[in-house]
């Protein structure tokens, strides 16, 4: 990135996620006159990596201390509770601000596409992820039933089989909260299935997130078809099925396309096309984890976007920092401060918004407040995260 | 002294800690901070000391922004003789198979060709309690400490 501008001009950037404070990060890097403000629908910021990286993920989640030097030292500022669209217009936003960035990355679940993909007992990953993470507008858990039948190869199924399967003290250390963790407890998995379409070897696990399950003591894997290589992702596979020897059965099905769901006399139904020909699998619930989309209600209009919003939902933190700095060159390229421009002044005016110091208060509230075995508690209740805690709350 | 430190990065905290190191040493030494991406293995016969910090990525590998850095290491086979490192490693002990796995081949490409390896390769635990300058910052005084004393 080019040296350091005296540049001055107003950025505001919608969506307080990772992709959204990497933007910010490179802006201030390059021209620390900027005044760039990041707003959020939540009360609270850092997106996915609050709500999307796995609770027993912890040491990726320690990105965010970047982030909060952003806010801290390089002087963006965090509007959050501010829905645009609700509170602001995005016609006010650009109005207001010399750029407007769209980092709001993608919240809904990707359809099967397949009959039977809306029957009861089929959840998204989004839905079931938002819940097992808290987050204040998520769906309760559902009951999985005894053989959930995971649709997906990628790292979001891998992280749902890995929380499934894991013990009690094997998550020690992570913050899942004690619904979620009860939630866990009273399941009664007897087998898990996952399935996907493409063969062992293009799966798009990443390896070391197969490696990861080998050290978990209840898995016992079994690879259909068998594993043809001891290659890349297929040898990691192979490998975990020949170590692991726990007493929870999980088939890894390969080179399966779902057709059809129905509902059984005892659950549902799965039709797929195999190797063999069309296969049934009996499935508890169906889970699909095949990628998020956009729940089509935001209109970005011209505004730059940068992280899901624009690329899709590939791509996981080394890809969103790379895209924000690129983006963050272009924005530098073509800004043309208009000094006129109110900026900040229209976000100060919104009543009930919250700012990076009340992160900071709920950060440490959540940190201390953790109970046994867990690093932190989070608020998952709405109402909670918009009032700064205070001690007595606890 | 002049103390390059380097970094090799995925999602910025190598980066961040190259900083912190160069702030920590500021003053008493003469530092520059440079993405392993941007520079040629011979650069580093500028430098009476080069502190690399890296992160390990994928499955143990580099880091992307080490790689072209390995590359022309492994292609070029430069003679590093008299060139002396150190270098801190960033893991998480999550991963525990390849865990520092980037920092560990990198020093072993260094040191096959011919560098001087000074001090030990601490990894940082991302998953562990600590931040990682709590072991970095005491890690690099120690070296220069020693470097400076011999």
């Amino acid at each position: 990135m080019e040296e350091s501008t005296d540049m001055k001009g107003k950025v505001a950037i919608i969506g307080a996620g990772p992709s959204g404070c990497y933007t910010a990060q490179a802006l201030l890097k390059a021209a620390p006159d900027l005044e760039v403000d990041i707003i959020d629908a939540l009360p609270v910021p850092y997106g996915l990596i609050r709500y999307g990286v796995a609770a027993d993920h912890q040491g990726t989640k320690a990105v965010t201390r970047q982030f909060d030097r952003v806010f801290t030292r390089m002087n963006a500022r965090f509007y959050g509770n501010v829905k645009v669209g609700q509170d602001v217009t995005l016609a006010a936003l650009e109005d207001a601000y010399d750029t407007v960035v769209v980092a709001i990355g993608l919240s809904a679940d990707r359809k099967l596409g397949i009959p039977g993909d809306e029957l009861p007992g089929v959840y998204g990953s989004a839905r079931l992820t938002r819940a097992l993470y808290e987050h204040p507008d998520a769906a309760p858990l559902p009951d999985l039933g005894p053989n959930p039948v995971i649709i997906g190869t990628g790292n979001v199924a891998v992280d749902l089989l890995r929380l499934m399967v894991k013990t009690p003290e094997e998550l020690t250390g992570s913050d899942l909260g004690p619904g979620p963790t009860e939630w866990l407890e009273a399941q009664s998995f007897q087998r898990i299935t996952t399935l996907g379409r493409s063969p062992a070897a293009a799966a798009r696990f990443d390896p070391a997130m197969i490696r990861e399950l080998s050290n978990l003591e209840r898995i016992n894997v079994t690879l259909h078809p068998p594993a043809q290589g001891t290659e890349g992702i297929e040898g990691v596979l192979a490998e975990l099925e020949g170590t692991s020897a726990g007493a929870l059965p999980v088939d890894f099905m390969f080179e399966r396309t779902p057709r059809a769901i129905h509902q059984g006399p005892d659950g549902l139904i799965l039709t797929v096309d195999s190797p063999d020909g069309s296969e049934e699998i009996a499935a508890s619930s169906i889970i699909t984890a095949i990628g998020f989309a956009s729940d089509g209600l935001f209109d970005a209009g011209t505004c730059p976007g940068v992280g899901w919003h624009k690329t899709g939902p590939t791509g996981a933190l080394p890809r969103c920092r790379e895209d924000a700095q690129l983006l963050a060159t272009e924005i530098l390229k073509g800004l043309s401060p208009d000094p006129a421009r109110i900026g900040r002044a229209l976000l100060d005016r919104l009543p009930d918004t919250t700012d990076f110091a009340h992160w900071q208060a709920i950060d440490v509230f959540e940190k201390t407040n953790a109970t046994p075995g867990r690093c932190r508690r989070k608020l998952a209740d709405k109402a909670n995260l918009l009032t700064a805690p205070t001690p007595q709350d606890a | 002294m002049n103390i390059a430190i380097l970094y090799g990065t995925e999602t910025g905290n190598a980066e961040m800690l190259a900083e912190d190191v160069a702030t920590e040493l500021d003053g008493a030494q003469d530092t520059s901070v440079s993405s392993l991406s941007d520079i040629d293995p011979d650069a580093l016969h500028g430098a009476d000391l080069n502190i690399i910090l890296c992160s390990s990525y994928g499955d143990g590998e580099l880091p992307a922004s080490a790689k072209p850095f390995a590359e022309k290491i492994e292609t070029g086979k430069p003679d590093l003789s008299g060139v002396k490192f150190a270098i801190f490693g960033l893991g998480d002990s999550e991963y525990h198979a390849t865990y520092g796995g980037g920092s560990m081949r990198l020093a072993d490409m260094l040191v096959q060709c011919g560098a001087t390896q000074l001090g030990e390769r601490i990894v940082h635990d991302a998953a562990g309690g600590d931040m990682p300058e709590d072991l970095a910052l005491p890690w690099a005084t120690g070296i220069i400490t020693t470097l400076t004393a011999a």
